[in-house]
């Protein structure tokens, strides 16, 4: 008997528990477990109604009762017959101090309540009256300098830039750059670089603190006044250069490989090739980068018994600092990459030189690519080097991309949310009928 | 004894009904899951042009599925890459004189959108670009937002036509309506060729989205003629078209044989319709127009625009190519006899003629299937995109 009570003891607590279960456990209707995504049918919607910039016009003439109807019949028209809607404008901002962000301007609807089922989107619109645009502060335009000078000698072939020619390299260089320099010249001749190298202008252009990209690869065009310096192969040229690069202040870019491995003039080195067939070069090998550092730091004469050597650390990964950049200034090359002509970090002891940027992430003591500057007097810098020691075929895009985040030029941007210039536009939709 | 037998039967009973509940919700979870994958599947397809990004005006098959307009960002839509998706709405055509069978599209009796199948993306390469195969079936729904409908309410003298635009939910009241009327003249050609001439207007549509057009030069009622209409009123555009032909049994048939290319065959309808078809020699004239920024249609000229086919062995198609990767329609004239000719038109790009595109499955006799919807623009044209999504791993429930 005592079983029996028990055993109906425990049908009693099971029934509860069935029952309270089922009342706690309340399915979703068909339409909460399968909704129609009415946030994104909003935005498509506003951005349909915006198509021809008809959403827009109406948001800026709300007292226009011919717009705003046309706006109604379009939004009644191109929704489903059992969607409602709360069309809303908002004035962005105030012109008074202390006004609150949005107030709204105008509304539309086909319904008293959304209900319980209801989801918006936000759009911007912009008014007809506005351009919005971005303008970059100019390198040097407050230190002085602010020349770039783009080497696009049409008398000097290049060297692994396999796939392009030096002009169109200069071209797009030209195109990302030179809206973040004062003055862009283009040096379309051996003779227009010894006019320089000479420290003489060739536009009038500031010649000081000039950043000069070399755009032939591992190959250095050579004026033929310049080819005098021909001891060990010409590295005492690439001295020269240096030289000249830390009289002046410039910045000397190498866009791939092996920084002057070559120096070319196509007349001057017209029966000459580089050993791989490219006539109008003469290798220089690897004295010359050597050369180069000795006279950047500004070495009394040349001393002709040192080499440079390179490596290759393999795939290398942009460096944060220049992957920020690389979302302020709208520039995306690949993050990762592959180096074969890694400079090595014992240049910075050997030739006074600090880093400024990494543009990749050393690799042990390989530097992969980076901004060199040589230590001047005090705590300035005279002179400087930018070397980016991948594999070719030469990404051109790194290399404005890392002087882009070592000079750092500001960008001036439009705001949008400006007094006037931008209304809010919100569409709340939601169901009727069904389940 | 007793007891026990009666605790172990209501613990049996109780076991059930709980299971009862917890499947019941384990559905309900699946469905749900059904859902979301319905909306990611169509952003996946809408936000993304594939690649490559220009594949819907190649012939070569993408190696990732995406519809958008890789000139544009947002829910842009190619009307190119719509054009190379396998129609599951209308039945393949096949032609004989290829030996190929060419995806339908064809909407109405004069109006052609045959694209063929070596150049179609199919349902099944799809499913296995988007990463679904075997797990989820989809249909995907193109259809204008705005269907402008034209009835002819007395053939000549004056010929006098009525439209309806209407959207999806409402008339489109105070539509500004811009029309353009072909009229077929069967000997305005160079060497006995048909021709056309285009007459322009605009017109704005009443409350209930309704318009009429008399066109009091039109006094033979054998006269053949194309009306094509665009109403536009706030960020929406839609197309409506109407033909009349006075040679329905005879005429020619489009085909698109080459993207890349542009490549049209021009072909006698006997060839397709009939098996012993008596011979009868069609003249043709085709030009592609397209649509300006004002809504009137510029004319392209086109090489090889005209030349005459016929049915039957020994008798070739004929071909014209279209140079442009801009949606246009391709209008062709011809002429049966002195007296007998009309026109026919062809979509360069799904968007010129608004024709709503199906793609994919079959959602009936599914267990549950999903929706969701967005917004988009083809060309210019207006269009709501819609996912019927449905699980192809089936529900194992017990009880």
């Amino acid at each position: 008997m005592m079983r029996t009570i028990e055993v109906l003891i425990v049908i009693i607590i099971i029934t509860g528990a069935f029952i309270a279960a089922s009342f706690f456990a309340v399915l979703p209707w068909p339409r909460q477990v399968s909704p129609v995504n009415l946030r994104r049918l909003s935005f498509t919607t506003l951005q349909l109604l915006d198509s021809n910039y008809d959403l827009s016009k109406a948001a800026f003439e709300i007292d226009n009762a011919t717009i705003w109807g046309e706006l109604q019949v379009a939004l009644s028209a191109s929704l489903p017959p059992n969607v409602i809607y709360n069309l809303t404008v908002y004035e962005v901002g105030g012109s008074a101090v202390g006004a609150e962000l949005y107030h709204d301007l105008a509304t539309i609807s086909n319904t008293e309540s959304l209900g319980s089922t209801s989801d918006a989107s936000s759009y911007m619109t912009a008014s007809a009256n506005v351009t919005f645009n971005v303008i970059p502060e100019k390198i040097g335009e407050h230190s002085g300098g602010g020349t770039l000078y783009i080497l696009n000698c049409s008398d000097a072939p290049g060297w692994w830039i396999t796939g392009y020619t030096a002009h169109s390299l200069a071209q797009d260089l030209y195109n990302l750059l030179s809206s973040y320099f004062s003055d862009t010249v283009m040096v379309q001749s051996t003779t227009e670089l010894g006019v320089i190298l000479d420290g003489n202008p060739l536009h009038g252009e500031n010649l000081q603190n000039a950043v000069v990209i070399n755009t032939c690869g591992e190959a250095v065009p050579i004026p033929s006044s310049y080819t005098v310096y021909n001891d060990n192969s010409y590295a005492e040229y690439c001295y020269e250069v240096g030289k000249r690069v830390n009289l002046y202040n410039w910045t000397w870019t190498s866009i791939v490989g092996w920084p002057f491995y070559y120096v070319s003039n196509t007349n001057e080195f017209s029966g000459s090739q580089n050993s791989w067939g490219i006539y109008g070069m003469a290798r220089v090998s690897n004295p010359g980068l050597n050369a180069f550092l000795q006279g950047l730091d500004n070495r009394a004469s040349y001393d002709d018994s040192g080499t440079s050597s390179t490596s290759s650390p393999g795939v290398v990964y942009l460096s944060t600092n220049v992957l920020e950049s690389s979302n302020y200034y709208g520039i995306y090359p690949s993050p990762y990459q592959t180096s074969t002509r890694a400079l090595s970090s014992s240049i910075l002891t050997g030739f006074h030189l600090d880093v400024t940027t990494y543009v990749f992430n050393p690799v042990g003591g390989s530097i992969p690519a980076a901004i060199y500057r040589h230590a001047g007097t005090g705590s300035s810098y005279q002179g400087a080097f930018y070397a980016i020691g991948l594999t070719r075929t030469p990404d051109i895009r790194l290399t404005a991309l890392g002087l882009l985040a070592d000079y750092r030029p500001r960008l001036y941007r439009s705001e949008y949310t400006t007094y006037g210039t931008s209304r809010l536009v919100v569409l709340q939709l939601g169901l009727v009928g069904g389940v | 004894m007793v007891a026990v037998t009666v605790f172990l039967a209501a613990t049996l009973l109780f076991i059930g009904l709980f299971n009862q509940t917890i499947q019941t919700a384990v559905i309900y979870q699946r469905h749900r899951a059904t859902a979301t994958k319905a909306s990611d599947l169509l952003d996946n397809m809408l936000l993304s042009p594939g690649i490559p990004m220009d594949w819907g005006q190649g012939d070569s098959f993408p190696s990732g599925f995406g519809l958008q307009d890789p000139e544009f960002t947002q829910y842009r839509i190619s009307s190119f890459s719509l054009m190379r998706l396998n129609s599951a709405s209308g039945t393949s055509v096949f032609y004989p004189k290829t030996g190929s069978y060419y995806s339908n599209i064809t909407i109405g009796s004069k109006s052609f959108l045959l694209v063929s199948q070596s150049s179609a993306i199919n349902y099944s390469i799809a499913s296995e670009l988007l990463g679904i195969k075997n797990q989820y079936g989809f249909q995907l729904y193109f259809n204008p937002v705005v269907t402008v409908s034209v009835t002819e309410e007395h053939a000549a003298g004056p010929l006098s036509l009525s439209l309806d635009a209407y959207g999806t939910g409402f008339p489109l009241a105070n539509a500004h309506v811009t029309y353009c009327l072909i009229t077929v003249e069967l000997n305005g050609g160079a060497e006995g060729n048909p021709a056309y001439i285009t007459e322009y207007g605009t017109v704005l549509t009443n409350e209930q989205g309704s318009a009429t057009l008399n066109f009091p030069q039109i006094d033979d009622s054998e006269m053949s003629y194309a009306l094509i209409v665009y109403a536009h009123l706030g960020g929406l555009v839609g197309v409506g078209y109407h033909e009349r032909v006075s040679s329905e049994d005879v005429y020619v048939v489009p085909f698109i044989d080459n993207l890349s290319e542009g490549k049209i065959l021009i072909a006698h309808n006997y060839d397709i319709e009939y098996t012993d078809p008596p011979s009868a020699e069609v003249k043709y004239n085709a030009s592609l127009v397209y649509l300006a920024e004002d809504f009137t249609l510029r004319e392209m000229p086109l090489e090889n625009s005209y030349g005459h086919i016929n049915s039957g062995d020994g008798s070739p198609y004929e071909v014209v190519n279209i140079p442009t990767d801009n949606p246009g329609i391709l209008i062709i004239t011809y002429k049966k006899s002195a007296n007998l000719g009309g026109i026919v038109m062809m979509p360069w790009g799904v968007s010129a003629l608004a024709f709503p595109v199906v793609f994919g499955g079959d959602p009936t006799k599914q267990e549950w299937v999903a929706t969701d919807m967005r917004q988009v623009t083809v060309g210019r044209i207006a269009y709501q995109a819609k996912i019927a999504v449905w699980s192809l791993e089936g529900y194992q429930v017990i009880g």
